[in-house]
């Protein structure tokens, strides 16, 4: 363990800033800290929620952005989960990456999917997984997805007004089966079958709904979500690059593919399309 | 964007049409002929660039009607340019791109603000949503005295690589080269997204 | 640091305005980094601006950390500097602990969490992280003011970095194109100096000197090629 008593106030002047739960010591001795949400350093203004919507609004001379705009979605089935997301980034509407990978593995039961703030869903994420795993040494058993989304949306609820932004739908497979949940940085959570997030949710829903039903077999179900991300990415000037699917069985998830968009819409411009009239 | 070669200039558009973040259509017209060495690019907003395309259309057809020639790309851009200036205190949100070969065989280039200041260069102008991704494009790939054919390479890879980089453009890239001997046309198979 | 100021006029009623704590500025500057199989190189401009002001030709924004590392700080200049020195004091506290390096993996992640432990308040720079990973293979990692980051191939970031990225897509990435020619040493530092000669014509935040990290197995080479300076 790494002393540092010789610190003045136990780890100096310049670093009271770190939270507790970074320290190594402490994350190792697992006391009440490790639950504990970490603090955030806050400017020193009379109200700090204001000032930071300030900074990331358009008036702000010195804008901070922020990564947004997103098609993510994912539904229950049969024979499990899919879960599709998009994987373009963007600073208005420069594109920041097309390669950003939306989907989160949590722990090999557990995903998280991306769509807001993309430094929120993977930081907020990344301590949902290690707090998934510190109850898993606690209980000798895995969390059920309905008490780790629950967690994330506690943790995040906290933070209520801050300016968080993030929907994320958190997917796993537990004791009760397949589960799905809508989390957002409002502090909503939701429970349900088929759910679709982001700025090209819309144009997936379309797509989604007109083809979904519960009984589709696994190729049905993994074309059914390429279909839905592709037809969003192309209405969707926020949402682009490639299409990323998972699929959640039993023993656990599974990646299916990474496509890019392009070469599926030359690949479907080449199908037969029923005629109009 | 429109680049200059040797004898021979391109002007470039991505095809996209929409409202913000959602497309609309994938085949708008955004570059018009004028006549055959003549060439506007109207980037901007859509409902003004068909009115202009349309206005000048009917402004070049009384010229060539009155004067029995083809008006020459410099004289077209000063038109465009008061066109555009007689609307100074509500004005058309369209910032235009003119490409074209004079009568002596040199390759002409200009762009405009929404005002009409024109903008002459000597390798290449650009406009529209996508504007400093094609400066930096055409900036690292430009050089002076390009065939046509490395013309059109040189402008359809900046184009494609710029139009990657916006969201708001690209579905599809048009290139128009312009000579002596008349205007090669081609419609680039692009990213979709 | 003056957060109230007395209102300065000829009414008789004093009354305290509010000044806006604004503690953001952007210094301009651009910085690249490109990952090749077994080197890295991470450049940066030197000039250092602020408005239409130029601050300084030679301040360097890339910083050759103690673990191997190359960090590349756009945005903000002192907060570049506070979060360099964050970073480094981090690295010493990891070689106390463990009596090893970091590895630039770890760090990547280290720096995301520093950078969102700021979310409230953020540190104004847009990092980019290079280096060698554990199987000596180049790697890059671009970040967000807030910590949200990503494992590239190359990413050029900062005023300059609209103009840059989509060159670099088409020389490095091969976009568009048919014949994809390997990627060496040789020509990714050409292609850097193409890049930044090309940005310094059209992005008035770039310029005076180009500072190249080029980090393989053998070490870290760190070179310097004028640009223009108007």
């Amino acid at each position: 363990m790494l002393d540092l008593s010789f610190l003045p106030s136990g780890r100096g002047g310049a670093v009271t800033d770190l939270p507790d739960d970074q320290d190594d010591a402490q994350t190792f001795a697992m006391d009440a800290a490790a639950f504990s949400h970490p603090s955030f350093v806050l400017p020193s203004v009379a109200d700090p929620v204001a000032w930071m919507k300030h900074q990331m609004s358009d008036a702000a001379e010195n804008r901070i952005k922020m990564a947004k705009g997103t098609t993510t979605l994912a539904f229950k089935f049969k024979d499990g989960i899919i879960v599709a997301v998009d994987s373009r980034a963007t600073g208005g509407t420069y594109i920041a990456s097309q390669s950003v990978k939306k989907i989160i593995e949590i722990n090999p039961y557990l995903l998280g999917t991306m769509a807001g703030g993309a430094a929120d869903c993977s930081y907020w994420e990344r301590e949902l997984g290690r707090r998934c795993r510190v109850y898993e040494l606690r209980n000798k058993e895995r969390i059920s997805v309905a008490a780790a989304s629950k967690l994330l949306s506690n943790m995040v609820y906290a933070y209520k007004g801050m300016g968080l932004s993030m929907g994320t739908m958190v997917v796993g497979w537990d004791k009760t089966g397949p589960a799905l949940f809508y989390v957002d940085s409002d502090g909503q959570r939701l429970k349900g079958d088929l759910f679709s997030v982001g700025s090209g949710s819309t144009f997936a829903y379309g797509v989604l709904d007109s083809g979904y039903h519960c009984n589709l077999s696994i190729e049905e179900a993994i074309d059914l979500g390429r279909r839905s991300i592709y037809h969003a990415t192309f209405r969707d000037a926020a949402s682009g690059g490639s299409v990323l699917i998972y699929h959640v069985r039993q023993d656990g998830w599974q990646v299916i593919s990474r496509t890019d968009v392009t070469e599926l819409h030359y690949q479907y411009a080449e199908e037969p399309r029923p005629s109009l009239l | 964007m429109a680049m200059k070669g040797k004898n021979c200039v391109a002007i470039a558009a991505d095809r996209r049409f929409g409202v913000q973040l959602m497309t609309l259509s994938t085949d708008f017209q955004k570059i018009f002929e004028i006549n055959p060495r003549t060439y506007i690019g109207l980037p901007g907003l859509a409902t003004d660039v068909q009115t202009l395309s349309e206005l000048f259309r009917f402004k070049t057809n009384l010229y060539k009607l009155r004067e029995e020639r083809d008006i020459s790309p410099k004289t077209f851009s000063h038109m465009v340019s008061s066109t555009l200036y007689e609307k100074r205190f509500g004005n058309y949100f369209c910032e235009p791109v003119i490409a074209g070969i004079e009568k002596d065989g040199s390759p002409y280039i200009c762009s405009m603000d929404l005002l009409g200041c024109i903008n002459h260069a000597k390798d290449f102008v650009v406009s529209g949503t996508a504007s400093s991704q094609m400066y930096g494009t055409a900036e690292g790939l430009w050089e002076p005295e390009l065939e046509p054919e490395e013309l059109f390479e040189t402008i359809a890879q900046a184009m494609m690589s710029a139009v990657d980089r916006d969201a708001s453009s690209g579905w599809g890239v048009i290139v128009h080269v312009i000579t002596q001997d008349g205007v090669m046309t081609k419609t680039l198979k692009a990213r979709m997204d | 640091m003056q957060m109230y100021e007395e209102q300065k006029s000829s009414c008789p009623v004093k009354v305290p305005v509010e000044c806006r704590f604004s503690p953001y500025t952007d210094n301009g500057g651009t910085t690249l980094a490109i990952a090749g199989d077994d080197f890295c190189v991470i450049a940066g401009d030197t000039r250092q601006s602020e408005g239409y002001s130029i601050n300084s030709r030679y301040a360097p924004k890339v910083y050759q950390l103690s673990n191997g590392s190359v960090l590349a700080t756009g945005g903000m200049y002192a907060d570049g500097v506070t979060l360099v020195k964050m970073i480094e004091q981090r690295l010493e506290w990891y070689r106390h602990a463990h009596d090893k390096q970091m590895s630039s993996g770890a760090l990547a992640q280290m720096l995301s969490t520093i950078l969102y432990h700021k979310r409230m308040f953020p540190y104004y720079v847009w990092n980019t992280l290079g280096g060698l990973d554990e199987d000596g293979k180049g790697a890059v990692y671009s970040y967000d003011p807030v910590g949200s980051y990503e494992k590239q191939k190359w990413n050029c970031s900062g005023s300059a970095g609209h103009l840059i990225q989509p060159f670099l897509d088409n020389q490095i990435g091969f976009t568009h194109q048919k014949e994809k020619a390997p990627l060496t040493l040789e020509r990714v530092v050409q292609v850097t100096k193409d890049a930044f000669t090309s940005a310094t014509e059209r992005d008035i935040y770039t310029g005076d000197n180009l500072e190249m990290f080029l980090v393989t197995q053998n070490g870290i080479e760190k070179t310097r090629v004028e640009l223009k300076k108007d």
